[in-house]
Order: C-alpha cells, then sequence, then structure tokens
C-alpha cells in the first residue's frame, strides 16, 4: 500500500483510478477539439468566440483543467518517486524532488488559474 | 502555449488574426507540429494503457505487439497531422 505523503489521494489504487479518469476526460476534449477544428476549416473569430461562449464547452474545459491538473500530479508524481532517488541522485534526492514536486504543483495551479482566467475572462 | 494561443486568440478579433497569422510562418507551424505530436503519441500510448488495463494484450507477445502497434499509429497519426498543418 502506498503510504507517501506526496501522492495525491494517499491511496495508489485511487491515484490509478484518477489517472484513467482524467485521461479518458483529456482523450475527449483533445479529440473533440482537433476534430472541430478539422471540420470547420477557415474558422472565424465569431465561431471561435461562439464555441467557448457556449456553456456547455465551458463546462467542458473546466473540466479538463481540473483532470489536466490532476492527471499531470499523478503522472509527474510517478516520475519523481521512480527516478529522483537516493539511489541515483544520493542523499540530496529528497530535497531535490520535493522542489520538483513543489515546481510541478505550482505549474499545475498556473495553469489551472490561468485556464479559468481565459474562460471567463473574454 | 498552447494557453497562450488561446487566450490571444479569445482576446479579441485583432488577436484571433494575430494567431492566425503566426501560424502561417514555417517555425511556427513546426512547433505546433512538434507540441501536437507528443500530446497525439502520449494519447495514443495511454489508450493503450487503457486496452492493457482491460486485460487485452498482457502477455510477452502482447506487449510487443502492442508497443508496435502504438508506434506505427503515432507515426501515422503525427504524419497526417504534419499534412494538415502545412
Amino acid at each position: 500500500m502506498v503510504t507517501n505523503v506526496t501522492n495525491l489521494s494517499r491511496s495508489g489504487l485511487y491515484d490509478w483510478m484518477a489517472q484513467r479518469v482524467s485521461a479518458v476526460v483529456l482523450a475527449a476534449y483533445v479529440l473533440f477539439l482537433l476534430g472541430y477544428i478539422l471540420l470547420n476549416p477557415g474558422m472565424g473569430y465569431a465561431e471561435w468566440h461562439g464555441l467557448f461562449s457556449n456553456n456547455a464547452m465551458r463546462i467542458f474545459s473546466l473540466l479538463t483543467l481540473v483532470a489536466l491538473g490532476a492527471h499531470a500530479w499523478v503522472g509527474m508524481w510517478t516520475i519523481s518517486t521512480d527516478y529522483l532517488t537516493p539511489t541515483a541522485l544520493g542523499k540530496w534526492a529528497t530535497v531535490v524532488r520535493f522542489l520538483f514536486q513543489a515546481a510541478c504543483g505550482i505549474a499545475m495551479f498556473v495553469f489551472f488559474v490561468w485556464g479559468v482566467l481565459i474562460l471567463w475572462g473574454f | 502555449m498552447l494557453l497562450f494561443g488561446l487566450d490571444k486568440s479569445l482576446s479579441s478579433e485583432e488577436g484571433f488574426a494575430q494567431v492566425k497569422e503566426c501560424l502561417t510562418s514555417p517555425l511556427a507551424k513546426f512547433v505546433i507540429w512538434g507540441l501536437l505530436s507528443a500530446l497525439l503519441y502520449h494519447l495514443v500510448a495511454g489508450v493503450r494503457h487503457l486496452i492493457m488495463d482491460a486485460g487485452v494484450g498482457e502477455t510477452l507477445e502482447g506487449g510487443k505487439l502492442g508497443s508496435k502497434i502504438v508506434l506505427v499509429v503515432s507515426a501515422i497519426v503525427i504524419v497526417l497531422l504534419g499534412v494538415w498543418i502545412w
């Protein structure tokens, strides 16, 4: 059982599930947006603006932002606890790993807030 | 960068035109191609993970075959993406 304090939910199983659920949300959003742009060649500002003014699209976008934060955290946590270890880095590993995770956390928070500002700020 | 593009393109008519204009430059196209290639490869490989979670292709041979399929499918998607961008 995972008891590391830095993983998302203090439960490896829950993290595993969160990673998969958020993955499906992200995949759906990416495919939807790429498909939308592909099917609307030569799209103008009005159409683009209209798409993101739609409440359904705003909910979908916000859901994706949350999913991105969770997905990125689980992924980066996994990478950092796999590779930024005492075996690889010696006695400073914990400090390096903590700083790396802190930077990831800040980046995700910034992306989330910035995304919200974009969605509701225009 | 993608968020910045979204921000700019939604901010105003001029912002949208600016982003569109910027995306006509070969360098910008290459960068976008690179970003989206990484994203799509991650997506294809992620779908493989979900399929394997469902219990399909979990043997050693299945794993090897799956990874080859991921590479081939990703390569095709990335080439198509390049065709679309240019």
